[in-house]
């Protein structure tokens, strides 16, 4: 027979391991390990646009063919990235990628966003009231992009009973802002096919 | 009195006492009181236009396990109401995935539906339901300005309606005509004008299919004349507006003839079965004014009518599980007493196990009760600017029941502004005249 003190670590021991299955459990994982849980757009689809990307935009002619005519290097802008899938989808995620790996090969210069701008403008602005004259940064000083980066995500997604299908197919263009001239097209294509579980 | 004898009143006691906790963990599964019963307070502060307290109370119901889909359904309704587009769709959201994830069967509720009752079974919504979120989300959406996510969403409802009108071959009222009258809106306002007019195409068949009830508006009929002759989109204001209650649950019972009579069990059960209530529709038509201009709507969404033909078309296989519900019930019923009738308390067990099963038998009658009663549209072409519009309820009679104002809604160059609005009945007035 159990006697007391057995049966109340016996207790506090159920009782433990019955609250440490409630506890939220948290693991970091390498951002380039698989993990697909609902079919969906993921980190991973987000990576393998933007390695294809990045290898494309960077092996193609049109640094070299800019830096021959202009003898300087390409300035780029990100605009528009539309979204015209099944799914919401974070496109920043790979636009984000390519513009540091254009910024980091040295290669390619890269201006501020639309968006990115207003705020610059706005503490240019204010250094005109505030900042010391040695330090003060002027107007009129931006440099203009050569090239817009636009784009798209398209799907296509086929589904009966239990199975889905998707493709997925990311199309990034640089345009040139002078005559609006293609001087790149990249793209990339993926597919999915998703079993659905039939028992939960 | 001898050991023996106490020892045999002790172990009757205790028999009998798990009988009763046996009664009482019945008598408090989920569903004993009816969910329609418990919502209408929810109902209640909506339609008094409350909606902070709605959501508080809605809160407070604490809609989880098996309901958690409805409290997300409702709240989703509720945020929407209130203006709260963002949070609504993050709600809505919730709700279609696990729509979707409990579209896999689940073995324990499926027995726990044949042997307690269907309230166990995880709520995942009536096709229509399913439909509707889509719309929901899209018009949050295009409320926030944000077109290109309410295209997403027309792009997922058209695999979502494809798949529901494969399961539901007959059931042509599943055709998501008014989803793909917004939908063609929205993939025009975004530039794809071929997938607007193969919506309007779909919308237009899908609300004939729909049968004599409904009518197809001139609003699709319009716009298809237009893109078809590719005449460019005008600026307009897009109003829509959430009408009454969406249909209420009750329960009703039925007696059905015991498959097993004679043999054991009385000759006939009680069966517990929802009944569809339809609630009444407070605005007959809305006038859309701007200035010297206006505009009348049109009835764009029976979501009672499609409700309804759901409903009845689930009712066949609600009623057939809960004949074989009921023959479970008793057997087991039977069993318990079989084994308990040398029980010097087999009277008050008996007694017991008969509460039990009758306690425990409770019909369904889980509805997302927050979709309104019907949608109408009325469409107010206005110059680009902005501008103050003006909705004016009128009642079946002709009689205006309310007037709204907006105040300067922004109309862009070629661009719809969507502005909604709702006129609920509070719940009892809404049966009271029916």
């Amino acid at each position: 027979m159990l006697n007391m003190k057995t049966g109340t670590v016996l207790l506090i021991g159920a009782l433990a391991l019955t609250l440490g299955g409630c506890a939220t459990q948290v693991k970091r994982v390498g951002v380039e390990q698989v993990k697909d849980l609902s079919g969906d757009w993921n980190d991973t689809d987000s990576r393998l646009v933007s390695e294809e990307m990045i290898r494309d935009s960077m092996s193609r002619p049109w640094i070299d063919n800019h830096e021959k005519k202009s003898n300087k290097a390409p300035a780029v802008i990100v605009g528009n990235v539309r979204n015209l899938s099944h799914e919401h989808i974070n496109t920043r995620t790979f636009i984000a990628d390519l513009e540091r790996a254009f910024v980091n090969s040295g290669r390619v210069e890269v201006v501020a966003s639309k968006a990115e701008r207003e705020g610059i403008r706005a503490e240019r602005a204010d250094m005109d009231l505030n900042a010391s004259e040695a330090s003060r940064k002027e107007m009129g000083n931006e440099t203009g992009a050569d090239y817009m980066l636009i784009g798209t995500i398209n799907s296509i997604i086929d589904a009966t009973e239990g199975e889905q299908i998707r493709f997925y197919q990311v199309d990034l263009t640089l345009v040139s802002i002078a005559d609006n001239r293609k001087v790149w097209t990249g793209q990339k294509k993926l597919k999915k096919d998703i079993k659905e579980a039939k028992f939960r | 009195m001898g050991k023996s004898k106490m020892s045999v009143v002790k172990a009757g006691v205790l028999r009998g006492l798990s009988g009763l906790c046996a009664l009482a963990a019945v008598a408090a599964l989920p569903g004993c009181a009816t969910y329609s019963a418990n919502f209408a307070q929810v109902e209640s502060s909506a339609a008094n236009r409350d909606l902070d307290k709605a959501v508080k109370t809605l809160d407070a119901l604490n809609l989880t396990g098996p309901d958690e889909t409805l409290h997300h359904l409702n709240k989703g309704v509720l945020l929407r109401l209130q203006g709260s587009y963002a949070e609504s769709n993050k709600h809505l959201e919730a709700a279609k995935r696990l729509m979707e994830r409990l579209n896999a069967i689940s073995v324990t509720e499926q027995v726990a539906s044949v042997t307690v009752n269907d309230t166990m079974k995880a709520y995942e919504g009536l096709p229509s339901e399913q439909l509707m979120v889509y719309s929901f989300k899209a018009l949050n959406y295009l409320q926030m300005g944000d077109v290109d996510a309410a295209a997403v969403e027309a792009r997922q409802f058209d695999v979502k309606q494809k798949l529901i009108a494969a399961r539901n071959k007959d059931a042509d009222y599943l055709s998501g005509a008014f989803v793909r009258y917004l939908n063609a809106m929205v993939f025009e306002v975004v530039g794809e004008r071929d997938a607007a007019r193969i919506e309007l195409e779909k919308a237009a068949a899908g609300y004939k299919a729909q049968g004599s009830e409904f009518s197809v508006p001139s609003g699709v009929r319009d716009d298809l004349s237009r893109i078809r002759a590719g005449k460019p989109v005008a600026s307009e204001v897009v109003f829509i507006l959430h009408n009454g209650l969406g249909a209420s649950v009750d329960e009703d019972n039925i007696r059905v003839a015991n498959p097993m009579a004679g043999k054991s069990g009385p000759l006939m059960f009680s069966l517990a079965v929802p009944k569809f209530v339809r609630r009444s529709l407070p605005v007959h038509h809305v006038v859309l004014s701007s200035a010297s201009v206006s505009s009348d709507s049109e009835v764009v969404e029976n979501v009672n009518g499609i409700a309804e033909k759901s409903f009845n078309d689930r009712l066949a296989s609600i009623i057939a599980r809960g004949v074989l519900r009921l023959g479970v019930k008793n057997a087991a019923a039977q069993e318990a007493k079989r084994q308990m009738q040398d029980n010097p308390y087999s009277a008050l067990l008996n007694f017991a196990a008969d509460v039990a099963t009758n306690v425990s038998e409770r019909a369904d009658t889980r509805t997302w009760s927050l979709l309104p009663g019907n949608i109408q549209m009325a469409r107010l072409p206005l110059p680009a600017g902005r501008h103050d519009v003006t909705a004016t309820y009128y009642g079946a009679h002709g009689n205006i029941l309310a007037s709204r104002e907006f105040k300067g809604v922004e109309v862009a160059p070629a661009r719809k502004t969507f502005v909604a609005d709702y006129f609920l009945n509070p719940p009892a007035a809404a049966k009271a005249a029916n």
